[in-house]
C-alpha cells in the first residue's frame, strides 16, 4: 500500500533520514520505533509531505507521491495525527471535526463519519461545543484522532500519540488505535513507548541515526536482545 | 451641544473608515501572522486607481469598485506569493523589514510616477451635506458607516459559516495541522492577504471622493489603523470595529478642540498606553498574547 | 575565539577589545585596513563631493552600529532611532544658540537621549518584534509633534538655522577635512564600544535575553536592566552623531530630524551588513551610501523618490535573498575573523543527530553519597488560582540538603506552576516559600533574582538553548553569575561541560545538539551557577532509554555534591531510581507522599495517574 524507497530527507542543511526504505501493507499495524532524534517523526512528516525528500521515492497505492503537496496527499487517503495533538485551539471541537472532513473526498461522508467517531469517543461527543483548548491533554488527543478519522483515511499515521500523557490515558489511546485498525484502516505508528507499541503492532521497523537498522514481526522484535536492551531497558 | 453632537457623529463616521482599513490589517495579522506595514500603501494605490478610473472613464467613483477590488485583491495575492511566503519561516524582524521595504518602495514609486502633488477625485455628489437636526455630515460619510457595518458583519459570517472561512481560521490557528486536513495553506494565505488588502480597496473607493489622493496618504491611515488593531486586540475583528469607533471619536474631538498636531499626540499617547498596559487589547482576555513574552 | 589557542603575547589593549588569538588579530587587521581606507581615500582624492560621501558613510555606519546594540544584540527592532538623532541635533542647536559649544552640547544631548531611551525601554521591554517596532514609531511621532509644537524652543515646523560660527569650537568648518576627522573619530568610538559590549558579559547577557528571556532570568540575568542599559547606550551614541550632523548640515527641521524613513535607513545598513554582528553595519553603510549619494548627486531633484524606491527594493531583496546580510557572503575565514563569537562552529557544517547521538556523550563519573543534611527549602500552604482554576491547593513541601524529591502527577496537575512559584517566576496567592540561605538563615525570596541569589536554579520543560551561541557560551551565561570576567567564566564553563559529558561539543552551536544533549546543556547552564537547590522540570522526557541510565547517573552525581533536587518527571523508572521521597499531585493538590515504593502502591495514585496496568508500565 505504502512504499518508501531509499528516502533521504531533513530540515534545511541538516539531513535526518539517510535512505529509508519501508513498506506498509493494507490492513496492517506497522510501527517505527527508535530513540529521540533518530528520524521517526521526520519519516512521518515526509510521508505526509510536510517536508519533501531530497532523494528517493514514496509510493502510495502505486502512485508516486514523492513531490506531491501535503493537501493532495490527504485527498489520496493518508492522514496524520500529529505529535502533540495540534488541534485548532480557538475552534470548537465540532469545528475541529468539520475541518477533518475538509477534502472533496471526505465532505460528502461528513455525517456518517461524525456519527462513527462520536460513537467511538463518547467523551468527545459531550464536548462538541467547547473550544478545543479548554480540553485536557487526553481529551485533546482523542479529538485529534477523531479529527483524523473524519478525512476517511485509508492509511492513518500516528506520531507519538502517547507523548505527554499520563500512563492511564496512554493505555486508552493504544486501545483506540487497535479499534481503528480493526475497522479496516491501515495504521503506521511512531512511538517511543516501544513496549506498548510492539504489543499492538503486526510488524515493526527500528530506526537508528536515520537508517532502518532492523525490521520484522513485532513479536520477534520484542524478543530481540538488542532491542530489549536499548529500548525496553530490560 | 450641537457641536458636541456633530463631533460625535463625525467621530463615528471617521471610526467607520478606520474600521474598514483596520479589519483587513487585523485579519492578515491573525491568519498570516504578518503585520503588514505596507497596508496603507495598498490604500494609496487603490485611491490612485479610483482617481484614474473616474478621470478616464468618467464614471461615478463607486462604480470603480468593480475594477479596483479585483486589481487590489490580485496585487495582495501577488505580494503574499512573492514576498511574504518565501519568508514565512524566517525571524520576525525579517518580515517587518520586508513589509517596511514594500511600503517605502510603493510610496516612492508613486512619487516617481506622479510626483508629490495632490489628486482630487470628483466628489460626484458625495460631499452633499446632510443636515439632520443637531448633526451635519456628508452623504459619502454615511455610506462609509453603512459599508463598515456590512463589511464587518460579512467577514464575520464568512469566517464562521463557510468552509473556506473556517479553513482560513484553522490555518491561522495551526498551519501544519491545517495542511494535514488537506487545506492548501499557501492558497489560503494568498486569499487571506487578498481579502485583507481588498478591505482597503473598498476604503479607497469610499474615501477617494472625500479626501485628496497623494503618495503619502496611506501612511496617515495606516498608523491610525495600527492603533486600532492593537487596541482591539490583534486578530480580533469585532475588537477592531469597537476600537475604530473609539479612535474615530477621540480623533474627531481632539482634532476639533486641540488642533491637528496635538490630536496626533493624543492618539499616539493612547496607543502607547494600550501597548504597554493592555497589550492584549482593550476588550480581550488574556488571549492573543503572542506578541509579548 | 575559543577555538583558537589564546596567545599570551596579545597586547592588553587588544585583549580589552576581545581580540586574543590569531584569528581575532587577522580580523582586527581587516577592520583596521577598512577604516584606514575610509579616512585616507577622500584625503587623497581631495574632492568635496567625495568628502561628503565619506562623511555620510561614517555618519550612517556610526548610527547603524549604535542602533545594532539595541536592534541586533538585544533583538529589539527599534524603528524610532531617529528620535535620538533628533534629540542630539536639537540639543546641540539649542545650546549653540545659547552660546554653548556643540562639544558640550553633544554630551548633554547624549545624556538626555540616554534618559529618554531608558524611560522608553522600561515599559516597552516586554514587547516583541513588530510591537516594539510599532511602539518605537509611535514615540518617534510623539517627538516629531513635540518638535513642531514647542516653537519657543525648536523654532517649530519651519526649522532653524545654526549660527555660522566657523572653527573647531563650533564644529563648523570651511573645509570638509575636519568634519571627516570628527565623523571618523566618532565612528571609531562607536565601533569600539559596540565591540567591547559584544565581547564582555553584557553582550552575552543581551543575546541570552534576546534568545530566551525566561532562561536568561533563571540564569540570574537582570533582563530589564541589561535592556535598559543597551537602550540608553545606543540612544546616547546615536544622539552624539545627531549633534555632529546638525552642525554639519547647519540647519534642522522636525520633518528631517524625526523622520521615520531616516530611522529605517539606519536599520537598513545594519540589515544589509548583518544584524547583530559588530562590523556588519559598517559594511552595509560602505556598500549602500555611495550608491544612493552618487545617484542623488547625479540626478538631483529630477529623481524624486528614486533613492527611497531603491532603498525599499534593496530591503525586500536583502530579506528574501540574503537575510543574514553581506557578512554571511564573506568567505568563512574572513567572517570568523570579523566576528568570532558569531561563527564559532569548528566544523562549519551543522552537525546531524548521527554524529551527536546521545550514547556518544561522555559517561558521567559518580562519587559516594553523603548523608542528608538540614532542611533547605520549606513550602507552607501554597495556594495559586488562575481565575476560577485552582492550580495549586494548599501544598506543603520540605526538602533536605542532598535529598532528591520526585514530583509526579497527570498533565495539567499543576506541577510546572508549582515550580514557577518555587523559582520566583510566579507569585503565590497565599502561603510561603522559605529558603535557607548560605548564611544558615531562613529567607522568603520574592522574584526570580531573589531565588537565584539564594542558590535556587531551575531547568525548563521545553528546552531551547540560546540558539545563536555555542555550547560553551550557553554555559558561560550561567557561569557569569559568579564569574563576571569572560576568561574565568569560560574556564568554569569548560569544567562543567567536561563534568556533564559535553566536553567535546564545547564549540558546537548549541542548536545542533540532539535532544539528549540539549537536556544536559540545560542542566549544565544551571550547574554553572553553582545552585544549592536544583529544580528539574522533565529533564528525562523524550530521551533514549539507554541515555536515561546516563541521565540518572548524572543527577545522582549532582546530588552527591550536596545539591538538593526537586524533579518533575513522567518517566517512572527515573522517579523510582532517583527519588528519596515522591510527592503525587493531582488537580493542584498533594494526594500522596512517601517513599517511591509505597507511593506507587497507593490506591489514590493508581486511580489518578498510573492506571491499573502500572506494574509493567514502561512509560
Amino acid at each position: 500500500m505504502l512504499k518508501l524507497n531509499n528516502v533521504t530527507a531533513g530540515y534545511g542543511s541538516t539531513t535526518i533520514l539517510h535512505g529509508i526504505s519501508l513498506d506498509v501493507n493494507e490492513g496492517e499495524i506497522v510501527t517505527i520505533v527508535g530513540g529521540n532524534g533518530a528520524g521517526k517523526s521526520t519519516t512521518l512528516r515526509t510521508i505526509s509531505s510536510l517536508i519533501n525528500p531530497t532523494s528517493g521515492s514514496i509510493e502510495f497505492e502505486g502512485r508516486d507521491i514523492t513531490k506531491m503537496a501535503a493537501h493532495k496527499v490527504v485527498e489520496l487517503g493518508i492522514t496524520m495525527v500529529p505529535e502533540a495533538r495540534q488541534l485548532f485551539p480557538e475552534m470548537t471541537v465540532l469545528e475541529n471535526l468539520q475541518m477533518g472532513s475538509f477534502t472533496k473526498v471526505a465532505r460528502p461522508r461528513y455525517k456518517e463519519k461524525l456519527d462513527e467517531v462520536l460513537t467511538l469517543f463518547p467523551r468527545v461527543a459531550e464536548r462538541l461545543s467547547q473550544e478545543a483548548q479548554s480540553l485536557s491533554g487526553g481529551e485533546q488527543q482523542m479529538v485529534a484522532i477523531a479529527r483524523g478519522m473524519m478525512s476517511c483515511p485509508k492509511l492513518m499515521l500516528f506520531d507519538e500519540p502517547s507523548l505527554g500523557l499520563a500512563p492511564i490515558v496512554v493505555t486508552q489511546v493504544f486501545d483506540v488505535v487497535k479499534k481503528i485498525a480493526a475497522s479496516g484502516t491501515t495504521v503506521l505508528i511512531v512511538e517511543q513507548n516501544v513496549f506498548q507499541t510492539l504489543q499492538i503492532a503486526d510488524r515493526g521497523y527500528v530506526i537508528e541515526n536515520g537508517e532502518i537498522s532492523m525490521n520484522g514481526p513485532a513479536q520477534e522484535l520484542m524478543g530481540n536482545d538488542h532491542i530489549r536492551k536499548a529500548y525496553l531497558g530490560i | 451641544m450641537d457641536l458636541i453632537f456633530t463631533n460625535l457623529v463625525n467621530g463615528l463616521m471617521l471610526g467607520a473608515l478606520y474600521a474598514i482599513v483596520s479589519v483587513g490589517l487585523t485579519l492578515v495579522f491573525g491568519i498570516v501572522k504578518v503585520i503588514n506595514f505596507a497596508h496603507g500603501e495598498f490604500l494609496m494605490v487603490a485611491m490612485f486607481l479610483v482617481f484614474f478610473a473616474t478621470a478616464y472613464f468618467g464614471v461615478h467613483p463607486y462604480v470603480t469598485l468593480v475594477v479596483v477590488l479585483p486589481l487590489i485583491f490580485g496585487l495582495g495575492m501577488l505580494v503574499q506569493r512573492v514576498l511574504i511566503e518565501p519568508l514565512q519561516d524566517s525571524d520576525e524582524h525579517i518580515m517587518i523589514f520586508a513589509t517596511v521595504g514594500l511600503s517605502i518602495a510603493m510610496i516612492n514609486l508613486m512619487l516617481m510616477l506622479f510626483g508629490p502633488d495632490i489628486y482630487s477625485t470628483p466628489s460626484s455628489g458625495l460631499r452633499t451635506v446632510v443636515d439632520m437636526g443637531p448633526a451635519m455630515f456628508l452623504t459619502g460619510q454615511l455610506n462609509i458607516l453603512i459599508a463598515a457595518i456590512a463589511l464587518v458583519g460579512g467577514i464575520h459570517l464568512f469566517l464562521t459559516r463557510t468552509q473556506l472561512g473556517r479553513a482560513i481560521r484553522a490555518t491561522g490557528q495551526n498551519r501544519a495541522a491545517a495542511q494535514l486536513m488537506g487545506i492548501n495553506v499557501s492558497w489560503v494565505y494568498m486569499v487571506t492577504f487578498g481579502i485583507g488588502v481588498s478591505c482597503v480597496g473598498l476604503a479607497a473607493v469610499l474615501i477617494a471622493p472625500l479626501y485628496p489622493t497623494s503618495p503619502e496618504v496611506g501612511q496617515y491611515f495606516v498608523l491610525l489603523s495600527f492603533v486600532v488593531v492593537v487596541m482591539g486586540g490583534l486578530g480580533s475583528i469585532s475588537g477592531a470595529l469597537l476600537a475604530a469607533m473609539i479612535i474615530g471619536i477621540v480623533d474627531a474631538f481632539a482634532g476639533f478642540y486641540l488642533g491637528a498636531n496635538v490630536k496626533d499626540l493624543v492618539v499616539f499617547g493612547i496607543f502607547l498606553l494600550v501597548l504597554i498596559f493592555r497589550p492584549q487589547g482593550l476588550f480581550g482576555g488574556a488571549r492573543n498574547m503572542s506578541h509579548v513574552s | 575565539m575559543s577555538s583558537n589557542q589564546t596567545s599570551p603575547t596579545t597586547p592588553a589593549v587588544l585583549r580589552f577589545f576581545g581580540v586574543d588569538n590569531s584569528a581575532d588579530k587577522r580580523g582586527a587587521l581587516y577592520i583596521f585596513v577598512l577604516l584606514a581606507a575610509l579616512l585616507v581615500t577622500p584625503i587623497v582624492v581631495g574632492n568635496d563631493f567625495v568628502y561628503h560621501v565619506f562623511i555620510t558613510i561614517c555618519l550612517f555606519a556610526g548610527l547603524s552600529t549604535a542602533w545594532n546594540i539595541v536592534g541586533g544584540y538585544a533583538g529589539q527592532l527599534s524603528l524610532g532611532h531617529a528620535m535620538y538623532y533628533g534629540i542630539g541635533a536639537y540639543t546641540g542647536m539649542i545650546l549653540v544658540n545659547a552660546g554653548i559649544t556643540p562639544w558640550i552640547g553633544m554630551f548633554v544631548g547624549a545624556a538626555v537621549s540616554a534618559v529618554v531611551a531608558a524611560l522608553i525601554a522600561y515599559p516597552c521591554f516586554r514587547l516583541k518584534g513588530p510591537f516594539y517596532a510599532l511602539a518605537s514609531i509611535a514615540f518617534l511621532e510623539v517627538f516629531h509633534v513635540l518638535a513642531i509644537e514647542m516653537k519657543w524652543l525648536t523654532g517649530g515646523a519651519t526649522g532653524k538655522m545654526i549660527p555660522l560660527q566657523v572653527g573647531w569650537e563650533w564644529m563648523i568648518f570651511q573645509d570638509r577635512l575636519p568634519s571627516l576627522l570628527i565623523a571618523f573619530g566618532m565612528l571609531c568610538f562607536v565601533l569600539a564600544i559596540a565591540q567591547v559590549i559584544r565581547h564582555r558579559r553584557m553582550g552575552f547577557y543581551l543575546i541570552a535575553t534576546r534568545e530566551r528571556e525566561s532562561a536568561a532570568k533563571a540564569a540570574g540575568i537582570p533582563t530589564v536592566k541589561v535592556r535598559i542599559y543597551a537602550a540608553a547606550m545606543s540612544g546616547a551614541l546615536v544622539s552624539m552623531l545627531g549633534t555632529f550632523h546638525a552642525m554639519y548640515l547647519t540647519f534642522i527641521e522636525p520633518d528631517s530630524a524625526f523622520d521615520l524613513i531616516f530611522s529605517i535607513q539606519i536599520v537598513l545598513f545594519a540589515l544589509v551588513g548583518g544584524i547583530g554582528t559588530v562590523f556588519g553595519p559598517l559594511l552595509g553603510a560602505i556598500l549602500l551610501v555611495p550608491i544612493t549619494e552618487i545617484s542623488r548627486g547625479l540626478l538631483g531633484a529630477s529623481a524624486l523618490g528614486l533613492h527611497g524606491f531603491v532603498y525599499g527594493v534593496i530591503l525586500m531583496l536583502v530579506v528574501v535573498f540574503m537575510p543574514d546580510g553581506v557578512v554571511s557572503l564573506l568567505p568563512k575565514r574572513a567572517r570568523k575573523a570579523l566576528d568570532p563569537e558569531q561563527f564559532d562552529d569548528t566544523t562549519g557544517q551543522p552537525i546531524g543527530d548521527t554524529e551527536l547521538d546521545a550514547p556518544q556523550l561522555d559517561p558521567i563519573q559518580t562519587k559516594a553519597r553523603p548523608p542528608l543534611g538540614d532542611e533547605v527549602l520549606k513550602v507552607d500552604d501554597l495556594v495559586k488560582n488562575f481565575g476560577g482554576l485552582k492550580v495549586t491547593q494548599h501544598v506543603n513541601i520540605s526538602l533536605r540538603q542532598g535529598e532528591v524529591l520526585g514530583i509526579i502527577g497527570p498533565n495539567g496537575a499543576g506541577k510546572t506552576t508549582l515550580f514557577n512559584m518555587l523559582s520566583g517566576f510566579l507569585e503565590a496567592d497565599s502561603g510561603s516559600v522559605v529558603v535557607m540561605g548560605p548564611d544558615g538563615k531562613p529567607h522568603t525570596p520574592k522574584g526570580v533574582a531573589d531565588f537565584v541569589s539564594l542558590g535556587v536554579g531551575r531547568t525548563f520543560q521545553i528546552v531551547q538553548p540560546f540558539a545563536a551561541m555555542t555550547v560553551e557560551e550557553n554555559i558561560m551565561v550561567g557561569a557569569f553569575y559568579h564569574h563576571p570576567d569572560v576568561d574565568s567564566a569560560r574556564r568554569v564553563a569548560g569544567e562543567i561541560a567536561t563534568e556533564l559529558g559535553l566536553g567535546r561539543f564545547l564549540h558546537e552551536e548549541a542548536k545542533n545538539l540532539p535532544i539528549g544533549g540539549l537536556k544536559r546543556l540545560e542542566v549544565a547552564r544551571v550547574m554553572a551557577m553553582r545552585p544549592r537547590i536544583l529544580l528539574l522540570d522533565e529533564v528525562m522526557a523524550g530521551i533514549n532509554p539507554s541515555d536515561l541510565v546516563e541521565a540518572i547517573r548524572l543527577i545522582k552525581a549532582i546530588r552527591d555534591t550536596g545539591v538538593s533536587i526537586i524533579a518533575i518527571e513522567h518517566v517512572m523508572r527515573a522517579i523510582m531510581d532517583l527519588s528519596d521521597r515522591v510527592i503525587v499531585i493531582n488537580s493542584g493538590a498533594v494526594i500522596s507522599e512517601g517513599d517511591p515504593e509505597s507511593v506507587v502502591r497507593d490506591e489514590a495514585v493508581i486511580e489518578a495517574y498510573l492506571g491499573k496496568e502500572a506494574g509493567n508500565a514502561e512509560a
